[in-house]
């Protein structure tokens, strides 16, 4: 018997097809077919922000390099870098970062494992959006110095080349640490700090710029930078026009060892991976601890057994993710940055004037932080909806005892928000804290509403505990942002009228109107539960039990 | 049969588009009966099942549990019935305690039963030694265990269970078989789908098999036998006969695997070679 030879490009052809014929049979449901519209729409509007921003990229170089000051595009790099390294992170319902893990059960050759990984690196929307913005420089540069293009093509390319295996490094060491519970809970909790701390930079630049000290900060900071690789990039152009060619090649060389680096910590990683690590946590002997005594559900005065059943659920499940966690207690971390930003910025200085905008604005997004949660409601139960469907219990019960639980996080934010805006801006007027709270009895039922059926009708499959490698559904994307945006422009509409009559009573008449409304179809949906599931089940069961 | 079946479907059918996954079945199961349901892949056992426990609906037929209707009264037939489907149907993120505590209460249990059920059948299980570990991080055979428990809390009357050995050691396996065992001696029917034919040749005291969406055959193992051999006789006439054939001469039994071959013509695949494998 022959064994038939392998062909790397073969295999690679053949990977191709099959993320085509995952794309083509994804079309072939009607889920699979509002997915693909609504990410249409998506890359409709990174589309015109990615074009406008080629646009102000190319525009900004070619002023830099005809103005002399070719340094300066270190700030461009900059963002540039800035952008294709934390949108990925930030926005993992953008991503496209397939596992390529599965395909080593086939006799794939080590470097052919590599380059699937940096193809699929390269589909994502922030590699295209990277590269167009870099086009967009080398565009500029062209226009105000056609020989100086020469140099900048390969600085450019390898710095493209540098943020791509870069990307891919640090999505491969996070899996690395993602792949057990523990330490993902961890990195969970670590990364929303970091993206809260990076919130704090600017206010806290701003803080300290009036102290004496901080231009020698703001020296130490452009010096340290000029090592790193947007700087490099930038000092390698930079330096050639200037024509200290050696200075620049030697920029550019340093760059290139840095690409080379992450080349090399993306490989160690990838040769794990391809050699077969196990990260598997059953297979690790556990702990035998003491076994506890009888311990009792929960009792939830008013509701049934179930409802209470399932709240203890949901809260034991939130408890347990420190990244969902973390993102409930933004609206207060929002709080602390406004007041710690710069005397003259317009949230500051609105919060101080009047801590009464303070308060709506914190409930409005504590309603907020909560969509993701609200909108994919049987996301985190994955297999658990059998259960639910095997069991005698009722949808409406099951879902009612959610956003029970949904509600009491929104009370407790909102309270925990009225106590740090008195103590950090001022009381906010008894009739402003009453209007709020009229507010919330109107857009909570709604956002429940519109959150209860997204759950039934678009269901996705989530890890709680994870950050990573996960994707909304783009209709909920899409749906959730548009409930939202009507929410808040009725909500400001009813706050700029009370202010107009100087009579805040005026939107909490409004509010509770509009809150009976909320409420009745709330209710009317909230009824049909049953049905829908039963209507749903399969879609349900197929999505959320998926391997 | 004396008393009314305690599952009886009549025409049950699912389509998926195209495909007929299950064409017609008409499926009797007595009170205190050890059911096994039997086919090969893709020939329809899952979605059966998935049908009987309400995962899924049924394109048309009727389905009658304990003499209610699945259809008009849902929630009194599931009150009375446990499952493990395929997927097993846990939630990940509690630990084990919690879920069976969780479960007992959505079965209507009061929160002391629920508390001590858990408690019991924990231990049972050889699950209670690692009280804060979450189910996401049990073994698969623990998970299967932990199903199996939650499926049994309510001490349901029926239980349907999905492939419930697949994956579990032999300790497990023993320990899963003697509660089953002891449900069955106190009254209980149980449905169940499994490829290990010695497991259900074992345990089972009635089959039906399906093949192609089509019930082929149902009744205890004896008539299951009787007709093979009598197939089998019938056939065996000519000069060479076949294996049933054989055994019917030696008066030796027919095994489960060995009938399940014969009523689903597996003997005939098995026979085809790929002359192109080493």
């Amino acid at each position: 018997m022959t064994t038939p030879t392998i062909r790397p490009r073969a295999q690679l052809a053949a990977i191709a097809w099959l993320r085509w014929r995952m794309f083509a049979n994804s079309l072939r449901s009607s889920r699979g077919k509002a997915e693909v519209i609504s990410r249409v729409i998506m890359t409709i509007f990174f589309g015109v922000g990615g074009f406008g921003g080629t646009l102000a990229c190319g525009f900004a170089a070619w002023y830099f390099v005809s103005q002399g000051k070719p340094e300066m595009l270190a700030v461009m790099f900059w963002a540039v870098f800035l952008f294709w390294q934390l949108f990925p992170i930030m926005s993992t319902a953008f991503t496209n970062n397939p596992d390529s893990g599965d395909l080593l059960r086939f006799p794939l050759g080590y470097r052919a494992y590599f380059l699937i990984r940096l193809a699929y690196g390269c589909f994502d929307p922030a590699t295209a959006l990277g590269c167009l913005w870099l086009t967009g420089m080398l565009l500029g540069i062209a226009a105000a110095s056609r020989l100086l293009l020469v140099w900048a093509l390969p600085v450019v390319l390898l710095f493209a080349a540098f943020n791509l295996l870069f990307l891919q490094m640090v999505f491969a060491w996070l899996e690395r640490w993602l792949a057990q519970r523990r330490t993902r809970e961890i990195m969970g909790v670590l990364f929303i700090l970091v993206m809260l701390s990076i919130q704090l930079i600017g206010p806290a630049m701003q803080h300290f710029e009036r102290r004496p000290a901080a231009q020698k900060t703001l020296d130490l900071v452009v010096s340290v930078q000029a090592f790193l690789p947007p700087g490099l990039a930038a000092d390698a152009i930079a330096q050639v026009v200037h024509e200290r060619f050696a200075v620049g090649a030697s920029s550019f060389l340093f760059l290139g060892s840095i690409a080379a680096l992450m080349g090399c910590l993306l490989h160690l990683r990838l040769r794990a991976q391809y050699r077969g690590e196990n990260l598997n946590e059953a297979a690790a002997a556990g702990v035998k601890q003491e076994a506890h005594g009888l311990r009792l559900g929960w009792r939830l005065p008013g509701f049934s057994q179930i409802v209470a059943a399932v709240f203890e659920k949901e809260v034991r499940y939130l408890s347990r993710s420190g990244a969902m966690l973390l993102a409930l207690i933004v609206p207060l971390f929002m709080l602390v940055v406004f007041r710690l930003g710069p005397a003259r910025s317009m949230w500051h200085t609105h919060f101080m004037r009047a801590p009464d905008v303070a308060f709506p604005a914190a409930a409005a997004y504590s309603l907020l932080a909560l969509t993701n949660i609200v909108y994919n409601s049987f996301g985190g139960d994955a297999g658990g909806i059998q259960f639910f469907f095997a069991s005698p219990a009722r949808f409406r019960q099951i879902v009612l005892a959610k956003n029970l639980m949904h509600a009491g996080i929104v009370l407790a934010d909102a309270a925990l928000a009225w106590l740090l805006i008195t103590f950090v801006y001022g009381r906010p007027a008894f009739e402003v804290t009453v209007a709020t709270l009229a507010g919330l009895l109107f857009a909570a039922p709604l956002n429940f509403t519109a959150g209860n059926l997204l759950s039934l009708y678009s269901p996705k499959r989530v890890d709680v505990s994870t950050i990573g490698r996960q994707r909304a559904s783009q209709v909920t994307v899409l749906i959730s942002l548009v409930v939202q945006l009507v929410i808040v422009a009725v909500g400001v509409a009813a706050f700029m009228l009370a202010r107009l009559y100087n009579n805040f009573w005026i939107a909490t008449l409004l509010f509770l109107v509009l809150a009976a409304l909320s409420v009745s179809v709330y209710s009317v949906v909230l009824k049909r539960a049953d049905t829908i599931a039963i209507e749903r089940r399969e879609a349900l069961v197929s999505e959320l039990c998926r391997a | 049969m004396d008393s009314a079946p305690t599952i009886s479907t009549q025409g049950l059918t699912r389509r998926f588009g195209e495909l007929l996954a299950v064409d017609g079945v008409n499926l009797q199961v007595a009170p205190g009966q050890f059911f096994g349901f039997l086919g090969p892949n893709g020939a329809g056992k899952s979605t059966t099942i998935k049908m009987l426990t309400g995962l899924l609906a049924p394109s048309s037929g009727q389905i009658e549990i304990l003499g209610l209707d699945l259809n008009t009264d849902p929630v009194n037939v599931k009150r009375q019935i446990g499952v493990v489907p395929e997927g097993m149907a846990l939630f990940g993120r509690l630990t084990g305690s919690e879920f069976l505590n969780f479960a007992g209460r959505m079965y209507g249990l009061d929160r002391i039963t629920a508390a001590q059920r858990a408690t019991e059948l924990l231990d049972f299980m050889q699950l209670a030694d690692q009280p804060k570990k979450l189910v996401t991080d049990y073994s698969h055979g623990m998970q299967k265990k932990l199903a199996m428990a939650a499926a049994v809390i309510h001490g349901p009357k029926v239980l349907f269970l999905d492939e419930p050995f697949e994956g579990v050691d032999a300790i497990a396996a023993g320990t899963l078989k003697s509660m089953l065992q002891g449900m069955i001696a106190r009254g209980a029917t149980i449905f169940l789908t499994s490829h290990v034919l010695e497991i259900v040749e074992r345990l089972c005291s009635h089959v039906a098999i399906i093949h192609q969406g089509r019930l082929v055959a149902q009744g205890s193992l004896e008539e299951l036998r009787a007709g093979v051999e009598a197939q089998a006789l019938a056939a065996g006439a000519g000069p060479s006969g076949d294996g049933a054939s054989r055994h019917v001469a030696s008066a030796e039994k027919l095994t489960l695997e060995e009938i399940f071959l014969r009523i689903v013509g597996g003997s005939r695949q098995a026979e085809q070679e790929l002359s192109w494998l080493g």
